[in-house]
Formats: C-alpha cells, structure tokens, sequence
C-alpha cells in the first residue's frame, strides 16, 4: 500500500509527517475490505493502437459513462415524448397516404370514405392507449407486452410477442426511413436514383446517435418532432379555417365509369384493405410501455401521461389531415414525380414551393428520419431483455461505454438497412410487412393482462379486465383483418417470426444445458482436489522461452516431462545429449515423426499416457504447459509460435486436460534464465 | 466571478482558489465535502482532502500501518464521490503523523491553500455539546489562511431526549 515514505518537516520543530502512497487511487477506489471500485483509468487501453481507437471511440461516441451517472440519462416527459413517439407521431405523414393508395382503386368517390376509416383507427388507438396505460401501471419495470405475456401465459406466447415486436421494430426502422426519403424526393426529384443510398446513410446517423446514450438522442430527436407537430397541428388549423369558414375545398368526387361500387362486394374488400394499410399508424403505440424504466421518476405516472398525449396528439394529426387532404381532393401522385399526400398537403397550406413548404417537407423528411428512434430504443432494451431471460445471446444485455446496449443497436440497424436495399426503399413495398407482428403484441399483451387481473383482483379489476378483453377481442380481429388485407406479402412476417422463436428456443435450450451442467450446490462445502497432476511441456529445444516453460512447470507438480516431437533422429539425439547435460531432473520423452506432422504424435502421446493409467485410480489433471515467445510487434506474430498455437486449438476441449501458455517477452533477454541449482550441474 | 456574500460589504471573506478538507472518517465528513464542494463551484477552487493517521509513540512515523491506511483510503475515496457528483476536482491526501492539526496546518502552508475546512461533532452524550477537543482550537490559532467550520446539525430537543431515554436504558438506568 505504501512505498517510500520520506519526513515532511512542519513549521515547529517535532511537526513531522509523512505522505503515505497510494498507488490504486488512479485505478481503484477503495470501497471497504477486500472491496474496490474500478475508475475509468483501469478500462483505458495499454497499447498505443488501443488508445487510438479508443480517442475515435471517443471522438465519435463520446466519453464513457458510469453505471451511477445512469439516473442522468432518465427521460423527462417532454423528452421522451419526443423520442418514444416519434414513431407513432411520424406515422400520421404516411397513414392517410396508405389508405389512399387502395381507395383509390375502388373509384374517386370511394375517396370521401378515407375520413370515417381513419376516424375508426382512431378509435381503435384510443382502445390501445388505454389497455396500454394499465399495462403500464400493472407491469411498470417495462418489457410492455413480452413482459405481460411472460408473467401470465405459457412462455410460447412471450416469445410469440418476443419475435412480433422484433420484426416490427426493424419494419419501424426501414419503413419510417423510406419514407422519409420519399418526402426528400417529392421535395428534390433529382434524388430519386439515391435513394437507397440515403436511407441507408440516415440509419447509420441514427445508429451513432443512439450509440452516443440516451441524454444526446433526446437532444436531437426532440427539436425535430415538436417542431412537425406544432407545424402539422398548424395545418389542420389553417385548412379547417379554409375549408369550414372560407368554404373551400374540392368538389365532391365523381364516382369514374365502371369503377366498383364502395358498398358492392369488391369495394368492401378495398375498405377493409384500406383500413388495414391505415392501421399502420397504431405502430409505435407500445413503445412508452416498453421503455418505462427509461422515465424519471415516478416512472409509471410520467410514462403513462406520455402515452395519453402521445394518443390524442396522433389521432388529432392522423384524422385532421386525412380530412384537410380528403377535402381538397388530394391523392398520392407517382409520376411524372413522387408526390406524397402530406407534401401536397402542406403545399396547398402553405403554398407550393414557398419556404414554408420546404421547411415543414425537411422537417417531415426528419421527423420520419428519427421515427426510427422510437425502435433505437424499444428494440435494444427488449433484445437486453431476452438475453437476460436467456432467449437471445448475453451480448446483447451488455452495455457499452455510453450506458446503450450496443449489439441490439448495431443489429437492429444492419437489419433495417438490409431489408431498405431489399425493398430498393420504396415504402408501399415495405407497408404489408409492416403493422402484423405488432397486432400479435397488441391482442397476447391484452389477453395476458386479463390473466394478471383474474389473478390479481385488485381494487376495479372487473373495470379494468373488461378494458383489456375488449381490446383484446378488437385488435385480434384487427390482426386477422391485416393479416389477409395484407397477403401474400404479409403472410413472410409468419415464416420470420417462427423462425425467431426456433432460434431464441434454441438458444434457451443452450443456456439452460451450460447452466445445469456448472451448478453447484449451495450447501457443498468444496474439499482441496486430490487428483493427481502431471505435467506436460512441448518442447521444440533449449532455449530461455523453453527454460521458463520448465520452471513454470515445475511449480505446479513434480510429475513433469519434456516431449520433443521430431522428424530428425540426428538432431534429436544432440538435443538429448544437451538436455540431460543442462536439466537432469526433467526427463525428455522423444517422439519421432517420420511423417513431419507435429499436433497428431502430441496428442497420441497424451492419449498413450492416459491409456497406461492404472484404472483403479481417477484420472489425472494433466498440464500442457507451452512455451510462447511474445512477439514485440504485431507483425512479428504471424512468425513465431504457429505451432503453439495450433496445439492449443487441438487440445481445446480435450478431457482432464489444461493448457498452460507461458509467454516469455522480449524485454527479459538481458535476464538470465532461472535454472534451478541442480539444473546448472554437469550431468552425471 | 459570483460573489458570495456571507457577511456585510467589507466583510466577505477572499475567493478561495484552493482549500484543504480536513476528514477524520467521522460524521461530519459528508458535511465538509459538501460545504467544500459548493464553494467550490462557486470560486472555481481546487479541493485537497487530507486525512491524517495519527501514528502513536509505539510506531515510527514511517512505519507501514497497511491495515489502518486501507482504511483510511475509504474515508478519501468516499470524499472523491461526493466531489465527482458535483463535478469539482478534487484529489487525496493521506498522511501519518503524531499531531493531525499540525499535519493539517502544514500541509495546508505546503498546497497553498487558501482555506482549510473542517467539521465539529455534535457530542449526543450526557445532554449534548460540540466536542470541540484540541485539533480545531489549534487550527484555529495556527493556520495562516481561513478556517470554516461545519458544525454538525444539532438534533432537535425531542430526538436528544430519544438519545437519552436510549442511553440510560442502555445503561440498565431506565425507570422502566
């Protein structure tokens, strides 16, 4: 603890004292006996090519947070409206666009329809908001539906939601962030042939963001969404002005020769269609109640206000525009150029190509941009999740320098762009993916809430289980409804998530395997081992790394044996001459090998010894202790030691085995090597 | 540079650029870390916490006191917690020596600091009182820059006659 300690003299004679070193304070804090906390001094790289990439990690990233700074990193409510429903928000900018898109085939006149389906869509997000605000308050260490659905069903439907919310959180990223790009294009056409480009580029920005920690993705998802709210919200206002006050709006459409009838059998197939594609806008409504633990405190309440504006923001946005573009007779345009309904929207607000128009189609553009955020969060802490119960690999629980969980986030953005080239970025191309796995959640959540209130019984719980079997009831039909408005594109979302619960299956089963097989039990009291040991050292000759080898060896038992595996008997038998003259004690097992191969004559050897073990006895633990020369450059190392470390590959998992690497380093040269005193005697 | 205005105009004390934190792993440290701590946001100030061993006559002044000085290292590193919250720097400082007030007073003319802080205990034995014993009196006499002393909160009149009622019956004195 201390090291040199010269006297300090004081003011008056006697006053002496002495300064006590502490030479762990710059890595360790000590926090009481045998304890110590690491500082961030004990992390940093001891390389210089560690350290640079750690500046880069630095630059890009930002500094390491603590675990104790994590309750900085807690979302106030106006941040995490923001961040949790821009998703859910952004998806107003598309919705009524979707439910054009199939309208549209059944004629213009089925065009005046387009309200009444989004109203019902709002209706159904307020059922949702609801079920999803007691979900909230009844499970609030988040988790949302995989969570419900863990605590009160059989775990076949947790992981059924488990791989739903998955497959909707990469759609969220790819179709959010397509459409964003198509906002871009009806602004600039120019851009049309990058677009996969964009998109692609936008999700990796979106990714640093978020590997950057919680504090900075608010900052910059924040500004962005409040500003398309505010702006969008101005709109409505100034187009129910026009259309209500001012009585303009396009006249009523004429239904066109020969198109089918909105009430015969074809048109009410394109209204179900059309509701479907609408319903697009209910994803990301689960976001807040999976990422409760992301609010300050009292996490429960703050979270299920957000959820409430959240709620009445959308569908005030969803419906208001649909009844603005539905008054002014718009429709989404794809040639000569793309045309969005929210573009032409805002164009007819606030006049074409002015600079109002441009700034809400930019703010459009990032609102849509970071909507993918929504899903930077949910998907990571529902990946962290997983892991934790074992579903999916321990990697994905871990957080890195900045307190996010770093392998949820990568994948999820490999994932999300994959599927954008797939799809070459076009949004109506991604839509019948999207929307099904996250009814799957909606309807198991729902349905395991009524479990937990049967259970439960608390104060309101038949209120409470009606709430909940209703919404369940609803948004099962709704599943259903989507699921075959949606096929044969939306039926592959069935194929992806059995295969992603065979795989967290699996994964599980591995788990559970290795659990089992290193459980102790807790009242075993471990006695000092009694097998025997001996000792093994390959050995290519005499030198320092050799020698060192030897006396490591020698420390962990006296059963040891030098083995050389040689394809040259003259050189050998020199080898032996001089070993037994310079190590008397440690006897030399020579293996020829005619047929020049190293690892197979080692390992028959080994095999050989434990053959010759008498039975009656447990078998010993056997040390392969190798000599390694540690190369002083990385470019040095693909010279040295490739036999060593092939042997090593060969013995990995080898029973009663260990191996032993001994690295003798450069710096060590001028020291002698450590013979033992008998060592340095002539042999007899 | 904010003014602290404690006292009168012409009466504020001088901006402290660095001060020394005297601990005794005691009660009142957390109150002096604090106090340190906030003023030194306010000037901007370095802080240096000193802890002092006092080493008695049985042992050389140099003697390794392992066990006592991992102890100690406790009482430095849970000041550096304190400062990290509020973000001010502040480094540690152990020493052994025969005297803590004077080690204290001395390393503060080493540092050059500006002021030297430390806590006074509130005694809740025998009715209560700030046990003031020798080292402050001598900081106080001694030190050529400020001494700021935190006092530890008194406890109110019914959580004193707790700790009496506690004591005596404690104490097998108890009426009850």
């Amino acid at each position: 603890m201390s090291g040199q300690k010269p006297w300090l003299h004081g003011r008056k004679p006697g006053d002496r004292r002495v300064r006590v070193e502490r030479p762990h304070s710059e890595f360790f804090r000590y926090s009481g006996p045998g304890q110590f906390v690491a500082r961030q001094a004990a992390s940093r790289p001891r390389t210089a090519a560690g350290r640079a990439i750690e500046r880069i990690r630095h630059a890009l990233l930002g500094r390491p947070l603590s675990i104790h700074e994590e309750m900085d990193q807690r979302l106030s409510k106006k941040k995490a409206l923001a961040i949790f429903s821009s998703d859910a928000i952004s998806s107003s900018a598309y919705a009524t666009e979707e439910i054009l898109r199939v309208l549209v085939l059944a004629g213009a006149g089925a065009l005046l329809l387009s309200l009444p389906i989004a109203m019902g869509i709002a209706l159904l997000l307020g059922v949702v908001s609801i079920s999803y605000r007691q979900e909230i308050h009844a499970y609030p260490s988040g988790g949302g539906d995989y969570a419900v659905a863990r605590a009160n069903l059989p775990h076949i439907f947790a992981l059924i939601v488990a791989g739903a919310l998955l497959v909707d959180y990469v759609m969220t990223v790819a179709v959010s962030t397509s459409s964003a790009v198509e906002q871009v294009i009806s602004a600039l056409p120019g851009l049309v042939d990058i677009r996969v480009e964009i998109a692609a580029v936008a999700i990796l920005l979106i990714m640093l963001g978020n590997l950057r920690g919680l504090r900075e993705s608010g900052n910059i998802f924040a500004i962005p969404t409040y500003i398309f709210a505010f702006s969008t919200l101005a709109i409505i206002v100034i187009g129910v002005f026009r259309i209500v006050a001012l009585g303009e709006h396009a006249p009523p459409p004429e239904p066109l020769p020969g198109a089918s009838d909105p009430l015969q059998l074809v048109g009410i197939v394109l209204i179900i269609k059309a509701f479907a594609s609408g319903s697009v806008a209910l994803t990301g409504t689960e976001a807040i109640a999976n990422g409760v633990p992301a609010f300050k405190p009292p996490e429960p309440r703050n979270a299920a206000n957000t959820l409430l504006v959240m709620a009445l923001l959308l569908g005030v946005l969803f419906v208001g525009i649909t009844f603005v573009a539905d008054s002014f007779g718009i429709v989404p345009v794809d040639q000569p150029a793309v045309k969005t309904v929210i573009s032409q929207v805002a164009a007819k607000i606030y006049g074409d190509n002015t600079i109002l128009f441009y700034l809400y189609q930019t703010f459009t553009a990032l609102i849509l941009f970071l909507a993918a955020n929504t899903s930077f969060n949910a998907f990571p802490r529902l990946a962290a999740i997983l892991a934790r119960d074992g579903f999916m690999p321990r990697t994905f629980s871990f957080r890195g320098d900045r307190l996010a969980f770093t392998s949820g986030i990568v994948i999820l953005s490999i994932a999300a762009i994959v599927l954008i080239v797939a799809f070459g970025g076009i949004t109506t191309a991604l839509i019948p993916l999207y929307a099904v796995g996250v009814f799957i959640a909606f309807t198991i959540g729902q349905v395991g809430l009524v479990r937990h209130w049967l259970r439960e019984r608390s104060a309101g719980w038949r209120k409470k289980l009606g709430i909940n079997a209703f919404g369940a009831a609803l948004t099962g039909v709704v599943f259903v409804v989507v699921l075959a408005a949606k096929a044969p594109t939306s039926l592959l979302v069935m194929v992806i998530i059995p295969v992603l619960i065979l795989i967290m299956v699996f994964i599980h089963r591995q788990y559970t395997a290795s659990t089992d097989q290193l459980a102790m039990r807790e009242d075993a009291v471990i006695p000092p081992p009694r097998r025997e040991e001996r000792v093994i050292v390959p050995v290519p000759g005499i030198n320092r790394a050799v020698v060192q080898a030897i006396n490591v060896a020698r420390s962990i038992a006296p059963d040891i044996r030098a083995v050389l595996i040689s394809d040259e008997p003259e050189e050998a038998a020199k080898l032996r001459e001089r070993w037994e003259r310079q190590l008397p004690q440690v006897p030399l097992v020579i293996v020829e090998s005619p047929y020049r191969a190293l690892v197979g004559p080692m390992l028959a050897y080994l095999d050989v010894l434990d053959m010759t073990w008498p039975e009656d006895k447990e078998k010993p633990i056997t040390f392969v202790v190798v000599p390694e020369y540690v190369a002083r450059h990385w470019w040095e190392r693909i010279l040295y030691n490739q036999s060593a470390n092939r042997l090593r590959s060969a013995l990995l998992g080898r029973p009663h085995t260990v191996v032993v690497n001994v690295p003798y380093r450069r710096e060590d040269e001028d020291e002698p090597p450590e013979l033992a005193p008998e060592d340095s005697k002539p042999a007899d | 540079m904010v003014a602290f205005r404690l006292m009168p105009d012409g009466l504020n004390p001088d901006p402290i650029h660095k001060a020394v934190l005297g601990l005794n792993g005691g009660p009142t440290d957390e109150l002096v870390v604090n106090l340190g701590c906030q003023l030194a946001k306010l000037y901007s100030a370095e802080l240096v916490a000193i802890h002092v061993i006092e080493v008695n006559w049985q042992h050389e002044l140099s003697d390794d006191l392992t066990d006592e000085n991992l102890a100690a290292s406790s009482v430095l590193d849970a000041a550096e917690v304190i400062a990290e919250r509020y973000k001010v720097k502040l480094s540690g400082d152990l020493l052994q020596a025969r005297e803590v007030a004077a080690a204290l007073v001395d390393e503060a003319i080493e540092l050059g600091a500006d002021a030297i802080i430390v806590g006074l205990p509130y005694r809740k034995r025998f009715g209560g009182d700030f046990a003031m014993g020798t080292t402050i009196p001598y900081i106080l006499q001694n030190a050529p820059c400020q001494v700021i002393v935190a006092r530890e909160p008194v406890p109110s009149t019914g959580e004193r006659r707790d700790n009496r009622e506690k004591l005596t019956a404690g104490a097998g004195l108890g009426l009850r």
